[in-house]
């Protein structure tokens, strides 16, 4: 009895069991079948997927040339070691270490990151590393498990030009940027000032695809059969400027160690030929794998090292726009070239108005020889009286004062020319009068502008009234062979005299063989014409101006020099002018005792107020 | 009748058919255009893997001419000596992965966890064996039973294999269910494994079938005291389960779990393998992709594909008829064995054929389920099929025990 109860036990417990193991091997087989039959269109493209990767093919940016062809950028490789932490052998981490010149936990510390980052895939361990550390860890590859490597390029500036405001550099893009954009992916640089800034669209060039066989490991196993699908990237287009290297390399030299920015223009079409701006920045240092402290350094720098004076700063253009306010007389008729005013030291309209000393009587070449403040005082007031201020304002804007000059750079700023409008809404209305308007006759006041705005006026007065666009870039060679010039612009200033003008240009002639040029700027064998200029600075020591071109009757250089903190135009900006058109009809520099003067230059702190 | 009568040929042929398939998908895995990316010394995991099948081999016959009754006698000194080897393994045995499994012995590397399943379910049966029956009332003798099969669990885990050890475990109610016990107190034996998994998932469907299981059990058993430390002892695994998954566990395991939860949360991290497993089941479809042509598994995408992730394999490259086959002769395995042991007379076999089952069903079930998302990722070896003597040779002398318990069972029986 008890044996056969037994026994039913024993049969139930074998068919309970059995019904249990079949039920869930049915289970077992149920989620098969949905696996492989239903799901099977998800996961059979999944595999593929896994297995073929579209790789992208990055384009090569475009290179910067000058005017005779010289290489100014280009593209270096940067060499990266990346690592994949599933199949990376700790133990080789000293090894990898003296390799890359680094302490054990420094490696170890960057890998921990990698792994976090993801197990499977390689990560980027260190970027731009020396090709020296590169080819050790190639040749000892066998030994490191998990590393790999990446060539990338990085931008290269072959020529010892700064050139920092003009190239400008770039930097990673942002998360928006790539999202918002096809043609940046995660890790791409984009230019971020300069040139590289505005002709990005050019320079940058079209990403190529190439499908590829890889493994889980994320190695590469070789093109995947279907190549057609691939397709070659598009390299950047070649960018020719008008920048000559000599004088730009030049330029950086004198400016070095002084604030400010200048401008050297061919005043008959607007080319740049060369722009800087002090203090500039070390490019390269930007480039590849960021300085970081470098770059933290430079925004922190009180003297805005980013900052492109030569285009952005915005200082009264002083006595240098003097030349420019007797034109605008003239064609008023409010003067005639014969018209004298008698210098006693200064003008009495409400107040006294001072000059350097008493010119005595002075007429309009005079006075711009001279750098007369009476005689301008007295021109501004008769014109505040006869024509108003909106009708200077428009004569003087057409000269491109207050204006943007167009540029082919980012960031720049207008200046400010005061018109009616400007003084209402930052006066008020009726709460502006004359008195705040003589001293424009100056150049002082609310009247600012930038160095390339100078250059530009200043290139106008010498090419006979025509208005130019200063412009950096000639010509865009695009990767198929064609080619976009920048034709330049030469329109006409309709209401400028061509007998105006001359009185005007022999002022600025003899300014530089009698007036306050003829120390520095007054070369042997070269007409040079020009003006000095000091901005009254309240904030401390004056700001030197200094516009000039040569040669006087045909004009092939307009250069505009401003040095901050310097004091007199006459001492601090007309010797650097002086020299950088040495270099340009020489060749090289003739009095070298001016270049020592200027490398030496040290502003003088006790400085008066001289317009 | 003549002895090559007696034998179960049909076991037989399941075994020949299983290590075989582990053959061709090794060879697939490690020796297959996946090569170029393993290490050496994976490569020869293919003619180790023969090298263990002949090894099998030799230990299958040679266990048919021992007597049943043998295993019976030796099983406390197999016992005793397996744990001393397993507690040395602790201490002095070669670690790999995390886990010290491995006792080298003459220059073989041997996984004693393995042998160790094999003694404890011979220790238990013989103890079971001797205390007859058990009923609710003469509930000690489970409780001692319990105690021998959770001595080397405990080890097991200390050697950080808590896979084997899970395994180990589950055997605990089947053998005590066999035994006699009760069927409400086994089914409330088997009930927190089962609450556990679901309140992973979802914490409310736990506490609904705490309640189930609870009435289940009332009216089976209609005792108060079960009844009452059902429920308790339900709600509390709800609660340990929740605690742990937040509080308790490693990160590593709190991600293998979240990763079984949602695959898709992370699928560069812990999901990784699960997802990767599931693309190459999926992707395999009803013929597969071919021997060799698997993409998921020659190009490196499965983890572990020779051991713990082998049958991705074998359902990428042969699809839903070769997974499937392997299937069915898994179940033609598991089912004749338990006739065996219906059929058989004698309380000790009946016992070992039901434990060592158990042992191979739960294996597959892990297995399976792991790779198949079913269940979190927990490595253990798919028997005969994955790569790895010990486990290998202690599968087929699990197998080949119970071949001799059925080929002596008329001599082997309670009366003699």
């Amino acid at each position: 009895m008890l044996r056969n109860k037994q026994k039913i036990r024993n049969t139930v417990s074998i068919r309970v069991m059995q019904v249990t193991i079949l039920t869930i091997l049915l289970i077992l087989t149920g989620r098969l079948i949905q696996l492989q039959i239903i799901e099977y269109d998800k996961y059979g493209p999944l595999s593929l997927a896994n297995s073929i990767r579209q790789e992208s093919v990055s384009p090569a940016r475009g290179l910067i040339f000058d005017r005779s062809g010289r290489m100014l950028v280009d593209n270096q490789p940067i060499y990266t070691i990346t690592v994949t932490p599933a199949t990376f052998d700790t133990e080789t981490v000293p090894l990898l270490a003296e390799f890359l010149n680094m302490t054990p936990e420094m490696v170890k510390e960057r890998i921990q990151i990698a792994s976090q980052y993801s197990w499977h895939r390689p990560s980027r361990l260190f970027t731009d590393i020396s090709f020296h550390s590169f080819s050790q860890i190639q040749e000892n590859i066998w030994q490191l498990p998990g590393i790999g490597h990446l060539v990338e390029s990085k931008r290269h500036y072959p020529t010892d030009i700064q050139g920092s405001h003009i190239f400008g550099y770039l930097s990673e893009v942002t998360q928006q940027e790539y999202r918002s954009s096809e043609r940046y992916l995660l890790g791409d640089n984009a230019g971020r000032s300069g040139l590289e800034f505005k002709y990005e669209h050019n320079l940058r060039g079209d990403y190529g695809a190439r499908y590829v066989r890889i493994n889980a490991l994320g190695q590469s196993l070789g093109p995947y059969d279907e190549q057609q699908l691939g397709r070659n990237p598009t390299k950047g287009a070649d960018i020719y400027t008008h920048i000559d290297a000599d004088l730009q390399l030049l330029g950086e030299e004198l400016m070095q160690n002084k604030i400010g920015g200048l401008v050297v223009m061919d005043p008959n079409n607007g080319a740049v030929l060369a722009l800087v701006s002090s203090p500039g920045f070390d490019v390269d240092r930007l480039s590849g794998r960021v300085d970081m402290d470098y770059w933290i350094s430079l925004q922190s720098d009180t003297t805005n090292p980013l900052f492109n004076r030569a285009i952005s700063t915005i200082q009264p253009p002083g006595s240098t726009i003097k030349p420019l306010l007797g034109l605008v007389g003239l064609d008023y008729g409010i003067i005639t070239p014969e018209t004298e005013i008698n210098c006693t030291g200064g003008f009495r309209h409400g107040r006294l108005y001072r000059c350097t000393r008493a010119h005595g009587r002075q007429n309009l070449e005079q006075a711009i020889q001279n750098s007369c403040n009476t005689f301008f005082f007295s021109l501004m007031n008769q014109a505040m009286g006869q024509i108003g201020l909106n009708s200077w304002h428009r004569h003087i804007s057409s000269f491109g004062l207050g204006q943007l000059s167009g540029i082919d750079l980012p960031n720049e700023r207008q200046g400010i020319l005061p018109d009616s409008s400007y003084y209402n809404s930052n006066f008020g209305p009726r709460q502006w009068g004359i008195g705040d308007l003589i001293s424009l006759g100056v150049g002082q006041g609310t009247f600012s502008s930038s160095p390339i705005q100078m250059a530009r006026f200043v290139s106008e007065l010498a090419n006979g009234g025509y208005k130019v666009k200063p412009q950096i870039v000639d010509r865009i060679v695009h990767p198929d062979g064609k080619i976009t010039v920048h034709e330049p612009e030469r329109e006409r200033i309709p209401w400028v005299k061509e007998e105006h003008l001359k009185i005007i240009q022999q002022g600025m002639r003899k300014a530089i063989t009698e007036g306050s040029g003829r120390f520095y700027s007054d070369l042997q064998g070269i007409e040079v014409a020009g003006k000095t200029g000091t901005a009254q600075n309240p904030h401390g020591i004056d700001h030197g101006w200094f516009i000039s071109y040569a040669p006087y009757d045909q004009p092939e250089i307009a250069i505009a020099v401003l040095v901050e903190n310097a004091g007199f135009g006459s001492i601090s900006a007309a010797p650097i002018a002086g020299l950088l058109m040495e270099k340009y009809f020489y060749g090289s520099i003739q009095r070298s005792w001016v270049y020592d003067y200027v490398k030496n230059f040290t502003p003088r702190e006790e400085q008066e107020v001289v317009f | 009748m003549t002895w090559y009568k007696q034998i179960d040929w049909l076991l037989i042929i399941c075994w020949v058919c299983l290590s075989t398939a582990g053959l061709v998908a090794i060879y697939s895995a490690t020796l297959g255009p996946v090569s170029e990316f393993l290490p050496a010394y994976i490569q020869d995991n293919f003619y180790n893997q023969i090298l263990w099948v002949g090894i099998s081999i030799i230990c299958m016959v040679a266990i048919q001419f021992t007597s049943p009754r043998s295993f019976l006698q030796t099983s406390y000194i197999l016992y005793i000596v397996c744990i001393i080897l397993a507690i040395i393994t602790i201490f002095w045995g070669s670690e790999a992965g995390g886990a010290r499994r491995w006792l080298v012995i003459a220059g073989i590397r041997f996984q004693i966890s393995e042998m160790l399943k094999l003694a404890t379910i011979l220790v238990v049966a013989n103890y079971l064996t001797s205390r007859r029956d058990i009923s609710a009332e003469h509930i000690g003798s489970a409780l001692w039973a319990i105690v021998l099969m959770l001595i080397p669990s405990i080890i097991i885990i200390l050697q950080n294999d808590t896979g084997t050890a899970l395994v180990l475990l589950s055997i605990i109610p089947v053998m005590l269910f066999w035994s006699g016990l009760p069927y409400g107190i086994s089914l409330f034996l088997i009930s927190p494994p089962i609450i556990a998994y679901f309140s992973v998932i979802n914490w409310h469907i736990g506490v609904f079938l705490v309640v189930i299981l609870t009435v289940a059990i009332f009216f089976i058993q209609k005792r108060l005291w079960l009844t009452a430390s059902s429920l308790i002892v339900g709600l509390l695994v709800i609660i340990g389960v929740q605690v742990s998954l937040y509080q308790v566990l490693q990160p590593h395991q709190q991600a293998r779990i979240e990763a079984f939860v949602n695959p898709s949360l992370d699928p560069q991290g812990a999901g990784w393998n699960v997802l990767q497993a599931k693309t190459a089941i999926g992707s395999g479809g009803l013929w597969g992709k071919g021997f060799l042509e698997g993409t998921q598994t020659q190009l490196r995408f499965l983890p572990e594909q020779w051991t713990d992730f082998i049958f991705p394999v074998i359902a990428e490259e042969f699809g839903l008829i070769g997974a499937g086959t392997l299937l069915v002769i898994f179940s033609l395995l598991l089912l004749r064995l338990l006739n065996i042991a219906g059929e058989h007379k004698h309380p000790f076999a009946q016992l070992v054929i039901v434990g060592v089952t158990m042992i191979f069903f739960v294996q597959l079930v892990i297995n399976l389920g792991s790779a198949m998302g079913l269940l979190p990722v927990i490595g253990l070896p798919l028997p005969f099929v994955s790569y790895g003597g010990s486990a290998f040779l202690s599968f087929s002398i699990m197998l080949a025990i119970c071949l001799n318990f059925d080929l002596y069972k008329r001599e082997f029986s309670i009366y003699s």
